[in-house]
Order: C-alpha cells, then sequence, then structure tokens
C-alpha cells in the first residue's frame, strides 16, 4: 500500500533542469529525437511541455477512458448505497463510490490540460463515441456483488493502476498514487465485506460464489488479449509500463489464492499455476464478449447511459446558472 | 482567532460515543431522551439516505462528491446517536435502524418525500439544516452530559453543511427564471411541514425541566422561524408561515409511500435472513 507522506511533491516547472526538447530553436525531429529519449530515460513530461501530437493524443485518450470508467463505475455500485445493510457497510459504501466521484474528476482534470474540455468529454461519453471499460458495462444482483466489485474488480484495476504510477506523464502519475492510495482502502472493503459473508450463513456463502461466478469472466477479460510489446504505441511512450498479459498474471498470483484462502473458488477448471514456468494457465478468456461489450453493447451499456443522459439533461439548468454570471447583489 | 485546538472533525468508523453511567438517571427521564435521541437519528438516518442518493448523478462531479460527504456525515450522526440510545436502553443500534417497520420510525414529516430536482433537494436541505441548528443549539449545554458531548461533535460538522447549503440558496434564490422558480416552489410545498422538525415530544416538559434541553420545541420553532426568514427575506424569497408545530410531525401511522419505498430499498439486503452479519 503507498504511503500518503511518501508521495512526491508537485514541482513547478521552474524546478527542473529544462529539457532538450524545450528548445525552440530545434528542428521538428530533433525535438521528438530529444522527447523519446527523454520519456526512455524514465523522465516525466509535464502539462506546458512541448509534445509530439501522437504523444498528446495518446495521454488523452488513455486517460479519458479511464475518467469514462470511474465515471460509470459509479453507476453499478450506486444501486447499492441505498441497500446497505448495517451503519457501517452504508458508511464505507457511500465513502467508496464517492471515491470513485473524486477520481472521475482529477482524472477529467488531468485530461483536460491536455486540450479537450470536461464538457466534451462527457457529451462523446453519452453518445458513445468514447469507451469505459468492460466490467461496467455488467449488472449488479446481490449484496455479494458489492463485495467482489470493491475487492476483484478494484484489484485487477489497482494493479494496473500501480504501473501507472511511473507514467512517463507527470500529472497522471502524480494523480494515480493518490487514487491508488485509496483504492487500497476498497480492495480492504471488499474484502471485509466478501470474509465477513464467507464466515455466515450457507445462504451467504451461496450469494458470495454466485456472484464471483458471474465476474470471473468480464475480470478476466478485464486487462484485454495478449498483445505484441513492440507494437503497442502506449508502451513506447511510457505511458502504461506492462502489458495486460503481465497485468492479469500479477493479479491471478495475489488474488487467487486469496480466494482459494477464504473458500471461494473461480469458475475456471484450467486455472492452476504452472510451478516450472511461474506463470498462471487458464481457459483462454471470451475475446469476442469484450469486444461485444466495450463498443456499447453489454447487458447494461445502453441503460447505464441513457441513465447518464437523463440525469445530465435533468440537471442542465444547474450547471447554466452556476457557469452564469451571478446577479448583483 | 480562539485558542481552541484543532480537533478532526470526522471519525467515520470508530465509535466516538463516551463511556458513561446512566445508572442514576430517572426511568422516566431516561424513557424520555432515548425518545428524543430516536427523532433526532431518524432525522440524520433518513436525510442521509435521501443525500446518498445524489452520489454519481449530481449535477456536476464537485457536487457528487460534497452530497457524499453531506450523507457520510448525516448516516455518521445518526450512527451516534442511535449508539446514545443504545447504551441507555440495551438495544442495538443496527437493529434500531434497520428492523423496523415503516410505522415506527419517528422522522420528520419533512423528509417524507423524495429527493425530487436540485431545487427541491436545496431548499429541502437548506430548511432541515437551519431548523437543526436550532434543535443542536437548545441541546449543547444539555444536563445530560454525553449528549452535549455528541452534539458537540455533530455541530462541527453541520456547520460545513449549513454554508454549503446558503451558498446554493443564494446562488439559485438570486439567479431570476428557471433556479429561483424551483426554490419558489420548493419553498411553497415544504414551509408548511418544515415545523415538524419541531413536533413536541411527549416527555419534552421532563426534559426542559431537567435542563436536558434548553426549551420546548415550540419555542425552539419560534426561533429557527425567526432566524430563517430574517433569510429568507433578505434573499426576496417566501417567508415561513406563523403556527405552532403540528402534533403529528413525527407520526408514521399510514407511512407517506415514498418513505415505504426508501424502507423497502434499505432494509432488502438487512432482513434477507435472521441472525447473520453483514
Amino acid at each position: 500500500m503507498t504511503d500518503p507522506l511518501s508521495l512526491a511533491p508537485i514541482l513547478s516547472p521552474d524546478d527542473r533542469p529544462t529539457p532538450l526538447f524545450a528548445d525552440p530553436d530545434l528542428t521538428h525531429e530533433q525535438r521528438y529525437d530529444a522527447f523519446v529519449e527523454h520519456v526512455h530515460g524514465g523522465q516525466k513530461v509535464e502539462a506546458r511541455d512541448w509534445m509530439p501530437d501522437e504523444y498528446r493524443t495518446s495521454v488523452l485518450r488513455f486517460v479519458e477512458m479511464h475518467a469514462n470508467s470511474e465515471l460509470m463505475g459509479v453507476l453499478p455500485e450506486r444501486e447499492w448505497i441505498m441497500r446497505a445493510p448495517t451503519l457501517k457497510r452504508k458508511l464505507a459504501l457511500t465513502a467508496k463510490v464517492q471515491d470513485e466521484c473524486g477520481h472521475a474528476q482529477l482524472l477529467y482534470r488531468v485530461a483536460e490540460d491536455l486540450g479537450k474540455t470536461r464538457e466534451q468529454m462527457y457529451q462523446d461519453l453519452l453518445d458513445g463515441k468514447t469507451k469505459f471499460h468492460n466490467v461496467f458495462h455488467y449488472p449488479t444482483k446481490s449484496w455479494g456483488d458489492v463485495g467482489i466489485i470493491a475487492w476483484l474488480v478494484d484489484a485487477a484495476a489497482i494493479v494496473a493502476q500501480q504501473a501507472l504510477r511511473d507514467s512517463s506523464y507527470g500529472p497522471y502519475a502524480r494523480t494515480m498514487k493518490k487514487i491508488c492510495w485509496e483504492e487500497s482502502v476498497h480492495i480492504m472493503h471488499g474484502r471485509d465485506v466478501v470474509v465477513t459473508m464467507m464466515n455466515g450463513s450457507q445462504a451467504q456463502r451461496d450469494m458470495a460464489q454466485e456472484a464471483l461466478d458471474r465476474w470471473w469472466g468480464p475480470l478476466m477479460q478485464m486487462h484485454g488479449p495478449r498483445t505484441d510489446p513492440a507494437k503497442d504505441r502506449d508502451l513506447f511512450w511510457r505511458i502504461k509500463e506492462k502489458t495486460g498479459e503481465q497485468l492479469r498474471q500479477e493479479f491471478l498470483s495475489t488474488y487467487v489464492p486469496r480466494l482459494w484462502e477464504v473458500g471461494l473458488y473461480p469458475p475456471d477448471k484450467e486455472l492452476k499455476l504452472d510451478e516450472a514456468s511461474g506463470e498462471w494457465r487458464y481457459t483462454e478468456p471470451d475475446w469476442q464478449e469484450l469486444r461485444t461489450v466495450v463498443t456499447g453493447h453489454g447487458p447494461k451499456s445502453q441503460e447505464r447511459l441513457d441513465f447518464r443522459r437523463l440525469h445530465h439533461d435533468q440537471t442542465a439548468w444547474v450547471r447554466q446558472t452556476i457557469l452564469a454570471t451571478p446577479a448583483p447583489a | 482567532m480562539t485558542t481552541e485546538t484543532r480537533r478532526p472533525t470526522r471519525q467515520l468508523i470508530q465509535p466516538d460515543l463516551p463511556e458513561f453511567d446512566s445508572s442514576g438517571l430517572d426511568p422516566q427521564l431516561r424513557a424520555a431522551i432515548a425518545d428524543l435521541l430516536l427523532t433526532m437519528a431518524d432525522d440524520e438516518f433518513v436525510i442521509g439516505f435521501r443525500d446518498s442518493e445524489w452520489t454519481g448523478i449530481a449535477p456536476m462531479l464537485e457536487e457528487d462528491v460534497a452530497f457524499s460527504s453531506l450523507a457520510q456525515d448525516e448516516i455518521g450522526h445518526a450512527r451516534l446517536l442511535y449508539e446514545l440510545r443504545a447504551a441507555l436502553t440495551g438495544e442495538d443500534p443496527d437493529r434500531l435502524a434497520f428492523h423496523r417497520q415503516p410505522n415506527e420510525y419517528r422522522h420528520a414529516r419533512l423528509l417524507d418525500q423524495p429527493r425530487q430536482s436540485w431545487g427541491f433537494t436545496i431548499t429541502r436541505r437548506w430548511l432541515y439544516d437551519t431548523a437543526d441548528s436550532v434543535r443542536l443549539a437548545g441541546l449543547a449545554r444539555s444536563s445530560f452530559a454525553p449528549l452535549a458531548d455528541v452534539v458537540g461533535k455533530i455541530r462541527r460538522e453541520e456547520r460545513y453543511h449549513l454554508m454549503h447549503l446558503d451558498a446554493w440558496l443564494e446562488r439559485l434564490g438570486t439567479h431570476h427564471g428557471k433556479p429561483r422558480g424551483k426554490l419558489l416552489s420548493a419553498l411553497k410545498q415544504l414551509s408548511p411541514v418544515a415545523t415538524s422538525v419541531f413536533a413536541p415530544l411527549p416527555g419534552e416538559e421532563m426534559l426542559v425541566a431537567a435542563g436536558v434541553l434548553s426549551a420546548p420545541m415550540a419555542d425552539l420553532a419560534a426561533r429557527w422561524r425567526s432566524e430563517a426568514n430574517a433569510r429568507l427575506c433578505a434573499l426576496n424569497l417566501r417567508p415561513i408561515a406563523d403556527g405552532v408545530p403540528a402534533a403529528d410531525g413525527r407520526d408514521h401511522a399510514t407511512p407517506h409511500e415514498s418513505f415505504v419505498w426508501l424502507w423497502n430499498e434499505f432494509t432488502s439486503v438487512a432482513q434477507l435472513e435472521e441472525g447473520v452479519e453483514w
């Protein structure tokens, strides 16, 4: 877990040496080469830096998708805020969903710096032009889902997010430190919900296992199919540090033993650790399902977008009021 | 600046109810305090649920975060107040919160209706927060020390709620057209039931005589109306009409359909199976 006291301070552009690519007298090619060398040397890029168009577009697309996912990820859990069964759970779940809203806000701000307004990003999401993570296209059916989402969906996400703390784009890397800190608390909350159920009645244990059975497929798809690292431009630009398969292996290594420990079994007979290679073997995830879901054809994709559009429309007058010039006192 | 040392304003999970010995309390006074605590806890519990409905769908992300905080504060207050009551009666706080029938809740009728529009939500919260702040002031020097202590903790947070809601009231109330129209229609609808926060309590005389509560509810209602109306008039908004709080302001013998919906939601997991932990 990240110690919040260890978070790196935000340096102003004046407090770091001027990068080579900042020199306006260089040719475009020279600046481009210096920029590549800069990020490959582990250096950060800041919002006001010169950057190649491809870099700017790639970071924007990556962060925007992440922001959209935080925003849409609020909806499946939000339904359970009203159904939380104890005062303690009610507090914890409200705080967790609040964190996700806060993450969306932080990430949209990072993305805004790259040249696209929050309103435009919101509109593109509502119009189905941009995407959000596959796991948020599925329904929630029981309190078991609340535990499985907070524990495992957040765990699968944090595996990826921890690697993003080293992202070459400085504002994103710093934001991820805060987000990872909060996500690690969500994982504890989710695990506590699941462990409480596993220590309860048979009906509660069945509810948790049934939720795991439904979420396992989407969880295994979450990091995407294996790709050729040499062709992955996000890796080239050091926007991210690891491939999808590396992330999936990390997730399995940490969480499968923990699931077994509490008496939960992923619904995959092929799932086992190959001692020789140190890698987990598993049934090939359904990549067609992943493509169908993230292009807006998942079981809840359109319903959730409709729900967002409805509330966005209903509260438009409030935003107009706030953005208008206040009346004289 | 005062010399008051800075103290944490929020403690979410750790219970911060003081230890106390209530064995010497007169049984009738104990029952009256327990009843007062139940009304306050139910108010905070219900408004906390109403607020938390905005999480994820508020007009802007900043307000999602703000309303989630309000909701958590209110549920935290409800928890403290249920725990304080439970310490007097031997009940379980979660059973109090989640295992009563809809007609057994004692929240003010002001909180019965669904959240509706942002204008309605802001108006109701402002009315409730101003009323709650007068009620809390009437308990701040309570002779029942654990209550005074808990009220001190609650007031530190409620101050910020009031600032937030008052800023919204002013922003919407001074913007002609739809925003002001929404406030005016919500005020018209809610003003008649707003005094329900001060509905008379059965043991009220005893609470005042013992110094638990500083004044009868009707007096607190008058104080609140005068303070709230000063602010409403300054914004050229409809003042709250005179009148004593109705005796049935917390009576839910026939529960409001919106509260029944809410009750069905918040008990749906809690009442799945008897005797289990969640």
